[in-house]
């Protein structure tokens, strides 16, 4: 049994195709086009792994399905930005006005196992350039764990929260976290850590 | 007349509600809602880059007749448009985010046909960013922006912007570009696509929105 399902989108950039190629993460994830989801009992899956390419209209017309799936302790990380809200804890993306490239550095705002040892320096720039982890917030719900912010300002861009429905949802601001595997940096540690994560039973909070 | 074909995602959305670009479409359609009635009176439609390619091939009989009776497709980057769209031959290159890091870097961008209307509007300025692979314009067709073989990794060069007028000796036209504007703009990320997309859209409001 895989330990998550990754709706697959068909995009060439993002990091899928390496990441479901790798030898050991790989066999971990199973690859479901998104427009199967309709067909596809989630009781498979501990986790459900959405990308920034993913058809949010599509998604709001699953939420019963989403809700089902997360009530039966289910994890889902939502990556990329929030258009349509196709959950009850998510909410239209903010962009930092005008930012600078002082707003995109990335601060750790608590520990969580998923960044545990990923240098947030790694997460602010590649190849010096700065905008990659996000700029802006897909703004948190009540009661819910900011992890990672942004700039002085200290716009949330990544959170943890217990939704309404049961389960767990993880929230990335930004281009999707598999993206960062194989980057031969810390960052590297992320995916794994997503899948033990997920896998690991739920933490009381 | 002008559509907009999007695929729900965040950055299709913000493209068209979002208060940077405004009343730039008459009509937008969902991917998933297209239907042969959308598409009556559509002098061109624009189809955003990034739809979920399932759904523009489940698609395909609706496009291919909707140039079959004349309309104008305006097709950007990353749709996988050579499994759905006629003619198109596309190669896969690595993207380089990183081109303009050192000073003084030909990128290759060259445009090929400075008479073409759509040059009134697009600059060098808008143009030259990454892209996501080179196109094989196909025989009858103009190509509009090249890669020179000394900027493609590859050493071969290709097109990157190409107007298809008579696709298949019929009345359709097809403008293919492996440029992905919506999404770069729709995420607050690269201002040259901003930019790009902001112009491609002076050319449309002047080609294909007669009342303005």
């Amino acid at each position: 049994m895989n330990d998550v399902a990754l709706l697959d989108c068909e995009q060439a950039e993002g990091g899928v195709q390496d990441l479901i190629r790798d030898l050991v993460l790989g066999p971990r994830i199973a690859l479901l086009p998104l427009y199967e989801l309709e067909r596809t009992d989630l009781a498979a899956f501990r986790g459900l792994l959405i990308g920034l390419h993913a058809d949010q209209r599509y998604l709001s017309s699953r939420r019963t399905q989403l809700e089902g799936f997360l009530a039966q302790g289910g994890t889902i990380v939502v990556c990329g930005h929030v258009g349509h809200p196709f959950l009850a804890e998510l909410h239209p993306f903010a962009p930092i006005p005008n930012y600078r490239v002082e707003d995109l550095e990335v601060n750790r705002e608590a520990v969580h196992p998923v960044w545990e040892g990923v240098e947030m320096e790694h997460l602010s720039r590649r190849r010096g350039v700065a905008g990659f982890y996000g700029r802006g917030s897909n703004p948190p719900p009540p009661g819910a764990r900011v992890l990672n912010s942004l700039g002085p300002g200290r716009h949330p861009v990544d959170f943890e929260c217990r939704p309404a429905a049961g389960g767990r949802l993880l929230v990335h601001a930004g281009a999707d976290l598999w993206g960062y595997h194989g980057s031969g940096s810390t960052a590297d540690r992320i995916m794994p850590q997503l899948l033990d994560w997920i896998t690991a039973p739920m933490e009381a909070w | 007349m002008l559509a907009l074909l999007e695929g729900g995602t965040y950055f299709h959305k913000e493209a068209i509600e979002g208060e940077r670009l405004t009343g730039r479409f008459d009509r937008t359609i969902y991917a998933q809602e297209l239907d042969a009635a959308a598409l009556v009176g559509c002098d061109a439609l624009i189809v955003a880059d990034r739809i979920h390619p399932a759904v523009l091939r489940r698609k395909r009989p609706l496009l291919l007749s909707y140039l079959a009776t004349g309309g104008t497709l305006i097709v950007l980057g990353e749709n996988r448009a050579q499994d759905w769209a006629p003619g198109v031959a596309w190669e896969f290159r690595p993207t380089n985010f990183w081109w303009w890091l050192e000073k003084g870097t030909d990128p290759g961008h060259r445009i090929v046909a400075p008479g073409h209307e759509i040059f009134r509007h697009v600059g060098m300025g808008e143009l030259v960013w990454h892209y996501h692979g080179l196109l094989t314009p196909p025989p009858g067709a103009t190509s509009l922006v090249e890669i020179t073989p000394e900027g493609d990794p590859h050493g071969k060069g290709g097109s990157i912007l190409y107007d298809h007028r008579n696709v298949g000796g019929g009345p359709g036209r097809m403008i293919v570009t492996t440029l992905d504007p919506f999404y770069h703009h729709g995420s607050f990320f690269m201002p040259a696509a901003s930019r790009f997309l902001g112009k491609l859209l002076d050319w449309t409001d002047e080609a294909f929105r007669a009342s303005r």
